[in-house]
């Protein structure tokens, strides 16, 4: 692309600025992003786009992780929109396309190839960057009006079969009933239908919300987002895998490959590398810590103790988890054979020690495995009779989980507190506030300081959780190093450390990477009219 | 030991195989196998490589010599009665050999070289990512290896026993059958005929209805045509969808198919787990005529679910409602004699006099469809589906538990398949006997002078609607260019 780019272009380069393409219409806001672009762009400008791009495409994760409610989710993507790539979309005058649309699609369509060859580099950047990508067109097509979106379809000539009418007639009962079934209204009639084999939209048949019959897909125009989004992402996985295999040629550029090393480092996401601040612990330690666990792994390790086993899916989200609290693989096949009480020591070796080392990267692909995030217990794979995995504030029913809020003395108005925001599904949002609460009681603050949010005074700013809980070991660290910076305070002040749960001695051997995204520094501001040649 | 030499030569680390620990190449193995997961404490092996010494002639055997020696049985299982052309012919997916041939003059396909077998070894010993091309190179590792287990995995780009050859990332799973695995033991939190390892006719009844509900909507919703429904040999059923179209899915679209079946999701603190809306889908409506021809018999007859206390409190904390649990309770406790069915009836006209007020109707009006839902519908083994990768254990096997061969089930007469009834190597091997003792100098193959027959006639079966939609998918591909 860049780097393959033709003399001429090559040469074009030096002028400074991007050309104006007449080729790319650009007639509507959205892009399928099928030729590379042939354009001439400056060094400065290649960061610069890709950053902004950057800015666009974290910010829409992150709402999404955050479970932002979408007016919020809103104000923050246009604040961020209008702040680093503005796009305006076609005056319903039905007036040609302006030069400054041009350019402002231009950096639209220029920026997402820039980070895309950031991230083509390997599996998981591919991956986010897949899903990041899905999720801004889905966003934006979702925007446009119906006349826009059709507009865009035939440019992109993207047809289904319609469903003609006599068909309809023959399936009007059960296109009805499924529409019915999925709360929409039953009105088949006046609705157009597609017929799509049924693997083009895995999520609808998934969900159940399509009618299927014969290896067909029946989708309403209203789901019609997914067909579009189906092709987005095929095309665009395709092209990234292309990509990543063209890509040792690209390493050559000695100018491009700093920037593009350190964009892919940019995405959001937390993720938990090294053992932990409790430094090591022992087998027998995990029972007093449990007070810093939040509710997912407290609720395994009960269940564990009473059932004296746990199956796979609990065994994988609590072993990684105790794997992060600093639990070497020695003291771990300790504490699980102690804790598979039933078995011999010879029918755990057989049957579950495998399983142990596997967790510590010791067996099989020996890939260092890294404990869950909340985002994958939530959305991972679904607890099934008799599991108990899972994040509470997801997977327990109502009774269940105020059952637990109530055992850990949460007081009825922060558990309502709490219910409504389980019900709004902010599952972490509602385990942060669970933090907060519960932590606020084990020292002895009142929660009324906390309420609301407010958390200036009188301690309150202390237990708050300065960010959301995105991880369980998060968790854990926030209220252990809370615990012990308490006991040390008031050591300090009182001298009496006994009033605050007895912890082992901490000592800091790991932490957490949080790979920000942020306008972060690289090495070309001294270039600045370095062309790419 | 002789293990050693089956380990891939091709691959620089030798990797150490030690009893009950696979060799896996692969993550989170203990997802890979389908009935390894949990509590199953395996009886102590025999050694295989144990010389024997009696002639291995089937019909100089007497079985009962031999006691608990299933290396001896397997070795004849493999030898006499395994469907071995049969069994290539499927896994070629091409063409059904002329039935003249020998099954080593079998040519194997791409398909079938490219195939992952793993083998379980009578110690427990798990040999993954084997392949073969040639039959006679597959037939001896058999009788060599004399496997207590052979699991299918998927098809790969390139053999599977060449992976070390070539980056892991270049090692890609290109296409298996979709398949499904369910399991007894998911329904052990409402059987009470039996437990564990168990079944009997009773409790059998939960696979007919999963057989029929994901037979039914695999066909007439996914529109494939080949399906091989397999006894796992002990307490569930196998299924394996051989359509091209169903080989070529991606994991995402397995996933898509799974959730589409899946009603009963949630973890055991969900309580009432099943939740439908109102308004059926027409797939899942068509699951409900089929539960509802089953549901009381089940209920009322083979599970006893409303007989006693205990049982009926379960099904009464489904029932979000008070008033409708409490009268029930109470009209129940003054009658626990009456009849499961009549106590059904009860709980209807309970739930119909709840709904009269408007504010509990949408709560309690699909009530005890959901209940019905909840205990009979499915409960699939999610992993076996969704990953393309995952292992599952062939047709064609024997139990080592049981003793049992996993041979199909014809889903048109599923519900009169007895597990307790399938064969035995023992049983085949009395049969064969007394076949030769009948007709002297017959010709016939093992296998066809025994029970196993009408099995094989059920695979072939399969085998041959494999090979007809390949035809037909190559030719619908095709035609466009016919009109030139
Ligand atoms: S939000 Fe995260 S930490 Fe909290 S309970 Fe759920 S999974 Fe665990
Ligand atoms: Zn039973």
């Amino acid at each position: 692309m860049f780097r393959q780019e033709n003399r001429k272009t090559r040469q074009m380069l030096a002028s400074g600025h991007i050309g104006y393409d007449e080729k790319n219409p650009y007639t509507t806001t959205l892009n399928f992003y099928k030729v590379p672009p042939t354009l001439n762009i400056t060094i400065v400008e290649f960061e610069q786009f890709a950053l902004d791009r950057m800015q666009i495409l974290t910010k829409l994760m992150n709402g999404q992780l955050r479970n932002l409610p979408p007016a919020k989710l809103e104000a923050s993507m246009n604040e961020a929109i209008s702040k680093h790539m503005p796009m305006s979309g076609n005056s319903s005058s039905g007036h040609g396309v302006t030069r400054e649309q041009v350019l402002e699609r231009q950096k639209d369509y220029i920026s997402h190839f820039i980070v895309r060859l950031a991230y083509c580099r390997s599996e998981e950047l591919r991956n986010w960057f897949l899903r990041a990508e899905c999720a801004l067109f889905k966003y934006r097509f979702e925007r446009l009006s119906q006349k826009e979106q059709l507009e865009f379809l035939e440019t992109q000539h993207l047809s289904w079969k319609k469903v003609s009418d006599d068909d309809k007639r023959i399936l009007r009962e059960n296109l009805r009933s499924t529409a019915l079934s999925s709360f929409k209204s039953g009105n088949a009639e006046d609705e157009t239908y597609f017929e799509v084999d049924f693997e083009k939209v895995p999520l609808l048949v998934g969900r159940r919300q399509v009618y299927v019959q014969g290896g067909k897909a029946y989708v309403p125009l209203a789901h019609q987002v997914s067909l579009v989004l189906d092709e987005f992402k095929e095309r665009l996985s395709r092209d990234l895998e292309a990509m990543g295999r063209a890509l040792p040629r690209m390493e050559e550029d000695k100018r491009l490959m700093p920037i593009l090393n350190h964009l892919d480092k940019q995405y959001l996401g937390r993720e938990f590398t090294s053992s932990a601040i409790a430094g090591e612990i022992q087998a027998q330690d995990v029972d007093g810590l449990k007070v810093h666990m939040p509710l997912c792994m407290e609720n395994l390790h009960n269940e564990l103790r009473q059932d004296k086993h746990t199956r796979h899916g609990g065994r994988m989200q609590y072993g990684l988890f105790l794997k992060g609290m600093g639990l070497s693989l020695e003291q771990a096949l300790i504490f699980w054979q102690t804790a598979f009480g039933k078995l011999t020591p010879d029918q755990f070796n057989k049957e579950y020690a495998y399983n142990v080392r596997h967790l510590y990267g010791m067996e099989g692909k020996r890939t260092d495995y890294t404990p869950y995030s909340c985002k994958s217990i939530i959305m991972g794979n679904t607890p099934g009779p008799q599991d108990h995995h899972g994040c509470p504030f997801r997977h327990f029913n109502e009774t269940n989980l105020r059952a637990q809020l109530t055992s850990h003395m949460v007081d009825e108005f922060d558990t309502e507190d709490i219910m409504r925001m389980v019900k709004g599904r902010h599952y972490q949002v509602a385990c942060t506030r669970y933090y907060e609460v519960t932590r606020a009681r084990m020292l002895g603050i009142g929660t009324e300081t906390l309420k609301g949010g407010g958390l200036s005074s009188n301690g309150g700013s202390e237990v708050a959780s300065q960010e959301l809980i995105e991880h369980p070991n998060q968790f854990f660290e926030q209220s252990f190093k809370l615990m012990r910076d308490f006991s040390e305070k008031k050591n300090g002040a009182n001298g009496d450390p006994s009033e605050v749960q007895a912890v082992p001695e901490p000592t800091i051997k790991g932490r957490y990477t949080y790979r920000m995204a942020g306008p972060g520094t690289s090495s070309t501001s001294n270039n600045m009219d370095m062309d790419m040649e | 030991m002789e293990i050693d030499s089956t380990q891939d030569a091709t691959n620089g680390r030798m990797p150490t195989v030690e009893a009950g620990q696979p060799v896996d190449d692969d993550e989170d193995l203990d997802h890979i196998f389908d009935d390894m997961d949990e509590d199953e404490t395996s009886a102590p092996a025999h050694n295989p490589w144990r010389p024997v010494h009696a002639p291995l002639d089937v019909h100089n055997v007497n079985l009962s010599d031999y006691g608990g020696d299933n290396s001896l049985k397997l070795k004849l299982f493999y030898r006499h009665f395994f469907p071995m052309k049969q069994y290539i012919d499927w896994l070629n997916y091409d063409t059904v050999s002329d039935s003249k041939l020998s099954a080593s003059d079998i040519k194997l396909s791409k398909t079938f070289m490219n195939r992952e077998f793993c083998f379980t070894l009578m110690d427990d010993t798990y040999i993954r990512f084997q392949s073969y091309k040639t039959v006679d190179e597959f037939r001896q590792e058999l009788t060599r290896l004399n496997p207590a287990k052979i699991d299918l995995g998927a098809i790969y780009n390139i053999r599977p026993r060449d992976k070390a050859s070539v980056h892991a990332s270049a090692f890609k799973p290109m296409s298996k059958e979709l398949v499904f695995d369910v399991d007894m033991t998911d329904y052990d939190d409402i059987r009470t005929c039996c437990s564990g390892g168990d079944v009997c006719m009773k409790c059998w009844e939960f696979m007919t209805v999963a057989m029929k509900i994901v037979d039914s909507a695999l066909k007439d919703d996914f529109g494939f045509k080949n399906l091989l429904w397999v006894y796992s040999g002990r307490r569930g059923v196998h299924c394996w969808v051989g359509d091209e179209r169903a080989r070529q899915l991606n994991n995402e679209q397995r996933k898509a198919i799974v959730a589409y079946l899946d009603v009963t999701k949630g973890g055991e603190r969900q309580g009432k787990t099943v939740k439908l809306p109102n308004n059926l889908h027409p797939s899942v409506r068509r699951s409900y005529e089929i539960i509802d021809e089953h549901f009381k018999n089940i209920v009322f007859n083979s599970q006893d679910i409303l007989r006693d206390p205990t049982h009926w409190e379960k099904i009464l904390t489904l029932i979000p409602d008070e008033t409708v649990q409490q009268t029930a309770r109470v009209e129940w406790e003054a009658d626990p004699d009456r009849e499961p069915s009549d106590k059904w009836e009860d709980l209807r006209g309970f739930v119909r006099k709840a709904i009269a007020t408007p504010s509990k109707r949408n709560l309690l009006e699909h009530v005890l469809r959901d209940i019905m839902f909840q205990y009979t519908y499915p409960r699939l083994d999610e992993k076996v589906s969704t990953n393309i990768n995952h292992l599952l254990k062939s047709p064609f096997c024997v139990h080592p538990k049981t003793g049992r061969v996993c041979v199909p089930i014809e889903i048109e007469n599923c519900e009169k398949f007895d597990p307790t009834e399938a064969p035995t190597t023992e049983t085949l091997i009395n049969e064969l006997n007394q076949y030769d003792t009948d007709h002297p100098g017959s010709n016939l193959q093992d296998w066809e002078k025994t029970s196993l027959a009408s099995y094989v006639k059920v695979f072939e079966a399969f085998v041959k609607g494999n090979v007809k939609s390949i035809r037909s998918t190559k030719q619908a591909k095709a035609e466009p260019t016919l009109e030139f």
